[in-house]
Parts: structure tokens; C-alpha cells; sequence
């Protein structure tokens, strides 16, 4: 069976553009998160966001869209991001085009970031607005599509938070299978009014910036970004830079509540261990565990459960989401690419404003930068509502 | 794969008998709107008024199919847009409430991974469980994802399924966005209108399938999608189906097409049913259920309906008969918006 590689990735987040940019501020320490400039709603007035500093007419500069109508903030971000992993790995317009050659994209908002013309548009009150075709989930994969001329097979999958993550294993599994040569897999989503008002109803958003795997933590922060990974099958990419390569990977729902997890952690224990066993490592071979540690009270205590019952002695792990606030589809996509970027830097960055970490299993939490640590094999959690979990695990090539 | 079990709620009369009887609901404005059962007996009255009608229609069809199939291995399902009554309705409170603080009811219920995860949670399914929401794509992607499943040896028994509900809201932005045709026409005329435009429709159409089975409606052969596709890819496609199943052109007998209408859409159609498979019957189907994203779910319930030797509706969909030799192998060939094309091979 084939094996599967990462050859190219592309970022987009608070942390800023490119993987290069971000991971200096992960070294430092340096936080996305803080006050919004570019996005519209009520609650930046009080609560910080991790923003992607750009405004629309500079993202539609930076990706050479202005020919088109339409395009939706998490489009934008896409494109960007999308491109970047596709120049990183060096692919061809007739590889690009190639029938052998897919897509596999996701987001929770798509277009539903412009909520004024959305309310516009699906309650009649004026004109169309020029988003009235861009709402759609698949939307922004069918525009990557045509922009960027993909050949084969396509898809876009909402697993709310672990959708990216979903990608990915999607991805890796139709190479596997023989079906694809390469995927570009990944997501992206905006901040929008609608993900904003919903996690507030829910009481899960902290006044301050988020505090994962901290005792008083409070709730999670709303980013934005994108992030995608090239994948390629061992035989098309033989001589090729390979920055890691995809080895095991597990789904699971927790089948527990819509918007919460389990005590037992089932879904998150589930997701690890399919993810294990698919890998064929052992418990302790995994060096480094980026978490899904949104900062609220239930996750980060269910995911911490979940370690201690797999792992039983937990792996260093952090929540990149300190940094660059939780970006919904697109997180498991950016926090893997973080993660495989860390593992061959030898780094370990710090799980940010964790000052009273939860020390309940020994405190595991990265407090401090390290560098010249040994890291061959590292896990990415990304856990979602509807009880959807997915963990995915790189190894160092 | 096997198909061993299914439900369809749609805008015929398709989850009790009638339809199979020969039963037709007519339609004669824009929206097709689904006859929806009784969900008193299947779900309990405090959860089913929570429940949005994406949600209420895709658990009305899985818990059934969950309730009659134990061991599932996983739950897939492919909706382009899930809830989006609830999601609108939740964005009509932020817009005209200035934001202030609202209940998250609409939220949870509108994430389109909400049917898949109110399944899950039915059956206490720990399995794999996953939502493909690719536009005119979202259905297929379930199928293909099946398939892999199956192949890779990590399930037997699946629930799958494709889910669309109408709302106002997104009727009103597909009709804006030009889906739509001005003026109506019955549903029995669709198909031969020469107007733009098609009709609205909805429904929820799930399956059980399985890896290997001695009983079953259908055998789902194979999957295959192309997205802004030239002429000849549609050609190279069929060939590469033909190939990889080890089959004929003359083995393929029945094509059932996702004519919707639309005057515009109908060359598609026209050259695989005309030049490239021209000694087939041809069926069609959206006049009984309207243009949806996720319709080819209907068109599967339909084909392994056939397959299974139910004939007494056959008269309605028939566009084309060359024989009345049993039908042996269904093509189903469909695209929304001329984007998203795809085929879904069935065998008897």
C-alpha cells in the first residue's frame, strides 16, 4: 500500500502569513490574539479575537481575485493559504490538472461570514447581493477548483471543529487506495457574527484571551484562518522534499451530547486509539501532542481524561489554540501543520497564559520553549460538535 | 456494495407503500415539499420540537433503519447546506436583535454535522461518523467514502444517506442566485419544459449497506464525480467506469437522468443519453421530487427500488424504453448547475 507524504503546506492565520512567519512567533511566544480591526460585530468591543490581520481588499490583492464577484472572506483566506502549499510543494499546472490529483477542502461558515447580505438575500429585503451565490459549504472548494484548475476528485466536509482533520485522513486514505496520486487537504473559515453569537448562547467564549489546560481557564477564543497540506503517494514524489508523513489516523463520535463531551472522554479515546492502531506505534513512541485544548472547562478536562486513559504517562503537549485562537474547520489543518514544522525544528513551544496548569496527571502542558528535543512522532486532536473526533499522526521522514 | 435496507422521506408518498404501489403525489407550483410522517411514535415530543426539518427528516428516516440494523459501523451523510432554516433563524435574531443574547437552540441544531451526530447519539454509535457537505457533490462523496470503508476492511455495515431540507431562506437565495423557473409548470411536464429554471426539492433518503450479503434491494458497483468537466471528460469517465467494472457499453441497459427542466442543462444529458449510451432506456426522476443538491439519494432509492423488481411506477419515469427485458445494470448520470457532474453505477 502506498505511503503517504506531506510535501507542502500553506498558513494563513493571527499568527500571520506562511509557515515560516508563524512558527518564529510560536518560538517567541508571541500571541495572535487580541483586539479585531477588520471584523464587524458587537462583541469586539469586548472580547479578543484571533484576527487574521489583512482587510478583504488586501486579501483580494494578495490572491489576484479582483476579476471575480463574490468572493467570501473564507474563500480569500483559502486562496491564499491553498496557494502557498501548492508553491511550497513545487506542484505543476498538469499535475494540478491531472485527474489523479484532488481536493478535499472544509469550513463551517463558508460564505455565511457576510451576515448583512445574507440576511439580505435569504429574507428578500433588496437587491441580490454580490455573495447570493458564494454561501454554500462547497462554495470556496469549487472556486479553488476552477482558480487553481484541480483534475480529479473533490470534496468538502463539515465535522464542525474536527472537519480539517477529516481532510486529512480522507485524503490519505484515497491515496492509499489508489484512487489519487496528491490531495490538497485543509479548510478554512472567517469569523463571522453567526460562529460569534453561537458559541456566546453557549456561554463557552472567555472575556480574556484563551487559557488551555489551565485551572482557571474560562472558555475559548474565536480565530480565523486556513491552512492546507499537500499530500503525495510515495511513488510521485520520490525525489521531492518530504516534510513528514502521514501514518495513522482515527474517527470516532463520542455519541454523547450536540455541544459537549463526554466524562469518559469515549469519542477523544476512540479517535486516539483507532489513530494508534492504524499507525502501528506504541503509546510511548509519540513525542508530542498538539491538543485540541480550546480552553473551555469541559474539553480540556475531558481531553486530559482521554490522555491519562491512553497514554497513561502523557506525551509534552500544548494547545497551539493560545496562539491563534480556535479557527473551527480549519484548525486541525493549521494545528497539523504547526505540529509537523515543530517536529522537524526539534522544538517544543510553549502552551501560552497556562499559569496554573492542571496538574491532576503531572503537568505534561509544555510551560517553557525547548529546542534540540527529539521528535519523530507526533499526534493532532481535533474534536467537534455533534460529538465528532478525529486524531491524526505524523511521523518525521 | 449492498444496499439491505432504506428509507426515503421526499415529496412523493415514499416512506409508507403508495408510491411503490404507483400512488403519485402531483406538484404544481415551484416548491416540492416532502410528505412528511408521523414522527410522534419515533421520537419523543420534546426532542422533536427542538428539531429543525433537516434534522427531524434525516433522524425520521435513520432511527428506523437504526432501529431494524444492529452493529453499524459507522454513519455517513451528505448535505450541502443541513439545517438552514435553524441557521437563518438564528441569524435573523443576531441582525435584528443587534446581537444581543439569544438561545443556542438554532446554532446547535443548524450545523449540518448535526444529523450524522443526533444518529450517532441515538444509537450510541462510536463509530466511524463523518458529513460531506460538496454541493452537488456531498452525496456522492458518502458513497465513495463507503466504498473505501469496505475496501479497507474497517466496516461492514454502514448507514449513509443524503438530506435537503426547503426553508424560505434558501429557496429565496436560489432563486435570486437564478436556480429557478418564473413561471410553473406541473410536475409531469418538468422534464419537457423549454423554459430556465427548475423546481425546488427536498428530501432524506438513507441506506444500509453492507460489505457482503445473500438479500438485497441493489448492488451500488461504483461511484464517480468530475467537476467543471469538458465534453470528451464525460466520455472518458464512462469508459473508465466501464473498465474498472470490467464491463460493456451494452451491458449498461438503463440510464436514469437528473433532467430537471432546465432547458440550459439538458445537453449534458442529451449527448450521454443520444451519442454516448444511445441503446438504453432512459428514466428520469426530479419531476417527482424536484432539483436538490443532494437528489441523487433519491435517484439511488429509486434504482434499487427497480432492481429489486418493483415496476408498478415505472410508467412515470419512463423517458425512453428500448425493451422489457428485466433491467440488469442502472446508470445514474446527474449534475447541478452544469459544476458538479456525477455517476453512480447499480447492479441487480
Amino acid at each position: 500500500m502506498e505511503r503517504v507524504f506531506v510535501t507542502g503546506t500553506g498558513v494563513v492565520s493571527a499568527l500571520g502569513i506562511g509557515v515560516d512567519s508563524s512558527i518564529a512567533k510560536l518560538r517567541n511566544g508571541e500571541s495572535g490574539i487580541g483586539s479585531a480591526k477588520h471584523f464587524t460585530s458587537k462583541y469586539t468591543e469586548t472580547l479578543p479575537f484571533g484576527e487574521v490581520d489583512l482587510s478583504n481588499d488586501i486579501l483580494i490583492d494578495l490572491t489576484n481575485c479582483s476579476d471575480e464577484t463574490g468572493v467570501s472572506r473564507t474563500t480569500l483566506l483559502a486562496y491564499l493559504a491553498f496557494g502557498q502549499a501548492i508553491d511550497d510543494s513545487k506542484l505543476t499546472s498538469v499535475e494540478l490538472k491531472s485527474i489523479r490529483t484532488g481536493i478535499i477542502s472544509s469550513t463551517t461558515v463558508g460564505g455565511m461570514c457576510h451576515t448583512d447580505e445574507l440576511y439580505t438575500d435569504a429574507n428578500l429585503k433588496g437587491e441580490p447581493s454580490e455573495y447570493v451565490r458564494s454561501y454554500g459549504l462547497g462554495e470556496h472548494t469549487t472556486r479553488l477548483i476552477k482558480k487553481f484548475e484541480i483534475g480529479g476528485f473533490s470534496s468538502t466536509i463539515n465535522t464542525a471543529c474536527s472537519s480539517s482533520a477529516n481532510a486529512v485522513m480522507l485524503g490519505a486514505r484515497l491515496i492509499k487506495s489508489g484512487r489519487l496520486d496528491r490531495v490538497i487537504v485543509g479548510g478554512s473559515d472567517a469569523l463571522a457574527k453567526f460562529a460569534v453569537n453561537g458559541f456566546n448562547a453557549l456561554m463557552i467564549l472567555s472575556q480574556n484571551p484563551c487559557k488551555p489546560f489551565d485551572k482557571n481557564r474560562d472558555g475559548l477564543t474565536l480565530g480565523e484562518g486556513a491552512g492546507y497540506l499537500v499530500l503525495e503517494a510515495e511513488s510521485v514524489c520520490q525525489n521531492k522534499k518530504k516534510l513528514a508523513e502521514v501514518v495513522g489516523y482515527g474517527n470516532a463520535n463520542d455519541a454523547y451530547h450536540p455541544s459537549t463531551t463526554s466524562e469518559e472522554a469515549f469519542g477523544p479515546c476512540y479517535a486516539m486509539q483507532r489513530a494508534l492502531d492504524s499507525s502501528k506505534l506504541n503509546v510511548n513512541q509519540i513525542d508530542y501532542i498538539n491538543a485540541h485544548g480550546t480552553g473551555t472547562v469541559n474539553n480540556d478536562e475531558t481531553e486530559l481524561f482521554a490522555f491519562h486513559k491512553i497514554f497513561g504517562e502523557i506525551p509534552a503537549f500544548n494547545s497551539t489554540k493560545s496562539y491563534t485562537g480556535h479557527t473551527l474547520a480549519a484548525s486541525g489543518a493549521i494545528e497539523s501543520i504547526f505540529s509537523i514544522a515543530m517536529m522537524n525544528n526539534n522544538e517544543l513551544y510553549t502552551n501560552l497564559r497556562c499559569s496554573e496548569p492542571i496538574d491532576t496527571y503531572g503537568i505534561p502542558q509544555i510551560l517553557e520553549y525547548k529546542s534540540g528535543v527529539e521528535i519523530n512522532h507526533i499526534m493532532t486532536n481535533s474534536f467537534g460538535f455533534g460529538g465528532n473526533c478525529t486524531s491524526v499522526i505524523y511521523s518525521k521522514v | 456494495m449492498y444496499i439491505t435496507d432504506l428509507r426515503s422521506i421526499s415529496p412523493q408518498k415514499t416512506y409508507t407503500n403508495e408510491f411503490l404501489k404507483g400512488e403519485l403525489v402531483h406538484h404544481d407550483g415551484i416548491i416540492f415539499n416532502v410528505t412528511e410522517p408521523d414522527y410522534m411514535e419515533l421520537i419523543p415530543r420534546g426532542l422533536l420540537r427542538r428539531m429543525g426539518k433537516a434534522v427531524r427528516m434525516g433522524v425520521g428516516t435513520g432511527l428506523p433503519l437504526i432501529q431494524n440494523n444492529k452493529n453499524i459501523d459507522g454513519i455517513l451523510m451528505g448535505t450541502a447546506n443541513g439545517g438552514l432554516e435553524n441557521c437563518i433563524d438564528f441569524l435573523n435574531q443576531i441582525v435584528e436583535y443587534d446581537e444581543g443574547m439569544l438561545t443556542p437552540t438554532n446554532f446547535v441544531q443548524s450545523t449540518p454535522n448535526a444529523i450524522a451526530g443526533q444518529l450517532a447519539l441515538m444509537d450510541q454509535n462510536r463509530g466511524y461518523n463523518t458529513t460531506y457537505t460538496n454541493g452537488g457533490h456531498a452525496f456522492e462523496n458518502t458513497l465513495l467514502d463507503a466504498l473505501m470503508l469496505f475496501e479497507e476492511g474497517n466496516a461492514k455495515k454502514l448507514l449513509i444517506g443524503g438530506i435537503e431540507e426547503i426553508s424560505n431562506y434558501n429557496y429565496n437565495i436560489d432563486f435570486l442566485a437564478d436556480h429557478y423557473k418564473e413561471v410553473a409548470v406541473g410536475n409531469f411536464d418538468l422534464i419537457d419544459s423549454l423554459t430556465k429554471g427548475s423546481v425546488c426539492g427536498e428530501g432524506s433518503n438513507m441506506f444500509i449497506v453492507e460489505s457482503a450479503a445473500s438479500e438485497y434491494y441493489a448492488k451500488i458497483e461504483d461511484v464517480e464525480q468530475l467537476t467543471f468537466p469538458k465534453e470528451k471528460d464525460i466520455e472518458l469517465c464512462i469508459n473508465s467506469i466501464l473498465e474498472r467494472n470490467s464491463i460493456q457499453h451494452s451491458d449498461i441497459d438503463t440510464l436514469m437522468l437528473g433532467m430537471n427542466g432546465d432547458i440550459d442543462h439538458n445537453i449534458w444529458y442529451e449527448h450521454v443519453s443520444e451519442k454516448l449510451l444511445p441503446n438504453t432506456n432512459v428514466l428520469t426522476f426530479k419531476h417527482l421530487v424536484g432539483e436538490y443538491r443532494t437528489c441523487t439519494s433519491f435517484a439511488v432509492w429509486l434504482a434499487a427500488h427497480i432492481l429489486n423488481g418493483e415496476t408498478t411506477f415505472m410508467s412515470s419515469i419512463e423517458k425512453r424504453k428500448i425493451d422489457n427485458k428485466p433491467i440488469q445494470h442502472i446508470l445514474i448520470y446527474n449534475h447541478f448547475d452544469e459544476v458538479n457532474h456525477s455517476f453512480i453505477l447499480l447492479k441487480k
